[in-house]
């Protein structure tokens, strides 16, 4: 691999199924090293993107470089390096999860049966190893698809949605596997619906909405572009609250449709106006955060009219926000 | 402000579509991959195990019966010669023996794939679908020799060691010596192996075209007994020609006084027919279809 070269490098992607279009026009950088994440809703064309990178299906248009190999130029060993899964990984369920390890090593060659124990450690599963998969739970089946990604000793680990139909304590595993995984030096590009997920783990976001880009950059940036937290408060006397809130500028204070009232302010100023609420006699009997800032910028780049452009409340204007591919 | 959408870059050539040769090196890795994967399967391991079993069983409740099966070839003779077994057992096993036996694998290899929804767990791994499939239709046509081999072998020994290696009869009544028997039974055999790889092709495209096992197992032994109808009902002579069962009788000239080989040739030709365009089809379905959901 050059010096230099990204381990992911699409230019102009796209894929059309009949009249619809999958991925448009999409560009996207991801550098050795990079925890990288894409997001976005469901049809986003997230896993559409990913099956391009795999190689299962082609682009209609655009080039796609996994460590500067294009399909065109190398077939199927521009995957030499790249490991994952898309969707949730697949095994042959009568074999137990290290004969289907097994199998896969075979398939990749170079050694990598001698990895098949430290892999399974490594996704803490070497106890269960010898059952069959048809009796594991959907989780473990989830880190046995990272084991398998593990066995090709991957310079880039590529995973669709690692989290997705896990139990909480399966999410916090998987969390915790993908970031010891990246912090060895491991490139991951993770896709994901979830923004916690992405913000936790990733480096540097693309997000995308029905096949195009609506943003990338990092996380850092993306955060200092959010907007403020929104939450649902409860007080003993609302109207009042309401009547506070037009004291303090920096708080947006409004009635919330389900009763109570939203509250929309950065953590200081909301400390500032509950104190408020205290000393003029106000009790708060319940604040929920209803949408995290990022959650909150999340929607409105997924979910605004993408052909008048996405609008941006005017305090979160970014001037990095460009929803440019660059 | 306003965020605009994605930008459109310059416009760019459709990406092309891998026609490069076949990387034969990993061709034999996904061949090594699907014989383990075979070896690991229950069924495939009970397949052979019958048939080494099943042929001295079947002359021990032979031995043990007064009545011949007279109205099959060289029925007649199976108390009398060693070597009249494993013919009898050939021209019945041609009837639905031999297609269930090499669909067995070939029905399956592609189906269960999809059954099992790893297409994807296999092509992310640096191997195109070029190379599995070769690497499949392979070990399928591997699985296919072998059965075919330890049935024969296993078909002679009975006879042999549980009969005797008297001398046969031919087909045109003159006597056959033990030694250039037992070579002429091994050929008899052998001409079976064209149209087994025939319906192993053919259990192949129905296993692509279906994705299903059942319907690829069940399938070459459906369209066997129709041919093997059709042939029966004195059909027109050409199209009998062209079915699939008709190779598996073509050992009989190897069995006159005068040997004759002009069946085993077409034979061939048929099943060699047979198996490129089955091949062909499997393979075309195979390039163009969406395994993105399996």
């Amino acid at each position: 691999m050059a010096v230099g070269v990204p381990a992911v490098e699409a230019s102009g992607l796209v894929k059309r199924f009949g009249g619809l279009i999958a991925v448009d026009h999409v560009d996207l950088r991801v550098d050795v090293g990079e925890v990288y994440g894409i997001l976005g809703p469901n049809g986003a064309g997230k896993t559409t993107f990913l099956r391009m990178l795999f190689g299962l299906i082609r682009p209609d248009a655009g080039t796609l470089r996994v460590f500067g190999r294009t399909w065109g130029d190398a077939g199927p060993s521009m995957l030499d390096g790249v490991a994952g899964f898309i969707e949730s990984p697949r095994f042959y369920p009568y074999l137990s999860g290290r004969r289907n390890l097994d199998l896969l090593a075979g398939l990749d060659g170079g050694g990598a049966d001698s990895r098949i124990d430290e892999v399974l450690d490594v996704v803490d599963l070497a106890g269960r190893a010898g059952d069959k998969v048809g009796g594991y739970s959907f989780g473990m089946r989830q880190r046995l698809g990272v084991a398998a990604s593990l066995l090709r000793d991957p310079q880039l680990l590529v995973l669709d949605e690692p989290a997705n139909g896990l139990d909480p304590a399966g999410i916090r595993d998987m969390r915790a596997l993908v970031t010891r995984l990246a912090a060895g030096g491991l490139t991951v590009l993770l896709s994901s619906h979830n923004m916690d997920e992405v913000e936790e783990i990733c480096d540097n976001v693309t997000i995308m909405r029905t096949g195009r880009v609506v943003y990338h950059g990092s996380i850092n940036q993306l955060r200092a572009q959010a907007p403020d937290p929104s939450h649902r408060l409860v007080t003993s006397d609302d109207a009042q609250a309401l009547r506070l809130g037009a004291d303090h500028p920096a708080v947006s204070v409004s009635a919330h449709p389900d009763g109570g009232l939203a509250l929309r302010a950065q953590p200081a100023d909301a400390d500032a106006y509950i104190l408020a609420l205290g000393q003029a006699g106000v009790a708060v009997r319940a604040l929920h955060l209803e949408v995290a800032p990022l959650e909150s910028l999340f929607f409105m780049l997924t979910e605004s009219d993408p052909a008048a452009g996405f609008d941006v409340p005017a305090q979160t204007q970014p001037d990095t926000l460009t929803g440019a591919t660059s | 402000m306003t965020i605009p959408a994605t930008t459109a870059t310059a416009p760019v050539p459709p990406a092309t579509i891998d026609l490069r040769p076949v990387g034969r090196g990993r061709v034999v890795t996904a061949y090594r991959w699907e014989i383990t994967k075979l070896a690991a399967q229950a069924r495939t391991r009970a397949t052979l195990a019958v048939c080494l079993v099943a042929p001295f069983v079947f002359v021990v409740l032979l031995d043990r019966q007064d009545r011949l099966p007279k109205d099959t070839l060289y029925g007649r003779w199976v108390h009398a010669s060693g070597f009249a077994t494993p013919l009898m057992i050939l021209g019945f096993a041609a009837q639905w023996v031999f297609p269930l036996l090499t669909s067995l694998v070939a029905g399956d290899i592609f189906a269960s794939e999809d059954q099992h929804g790893t297409w994807k767990t296999i092509l992310t791994r640096s191997h195109s679908r070029t190379q599995i499939f070769w690497a499949k239709t392979l070990a399928a046509a591997t699985f296919a020799t072998l059965v075919l081999t330890v049935l024969a072998l296993s078909c002679l020994a009975a006879g042999v060691l549980l009969v005797g290696h008297q001398p046969l009869e031919s087909l045109s009544g003159t006597l056959l010596p033990s030694g250039r028997t037992a070579g002429l039974v091994l050929a008899a055999w052998a001409s079976a192996l064209p149209p087994l790889l025939g319906f192993t092709a053919l259990g192949i495209m129905l296993s692509v075209l279906t994705r299903s096992s059942p319907m690829g197992i069940v399938g070459p032994i459906v369209l066997g007994l129709v041919m093997q109808l059709y042939a029966f009902l004195n059909g027109a002579d050409t199209i009998r020609h062209l079915l699939l069962v008709t190779p598996f009788d073509a050992w009989h000239g190897l069995l006159a006084a005068h040997p004759y080989y002009g069946p085993l040739r077409d034979g061939t030709l048929v099943s060699v027919g047979y198996i490129l365009i089955c091949l062909a089809v499997a393979y075309t379905a195979l390039r163009r279809r969406d395994i993105t959901g399996g």
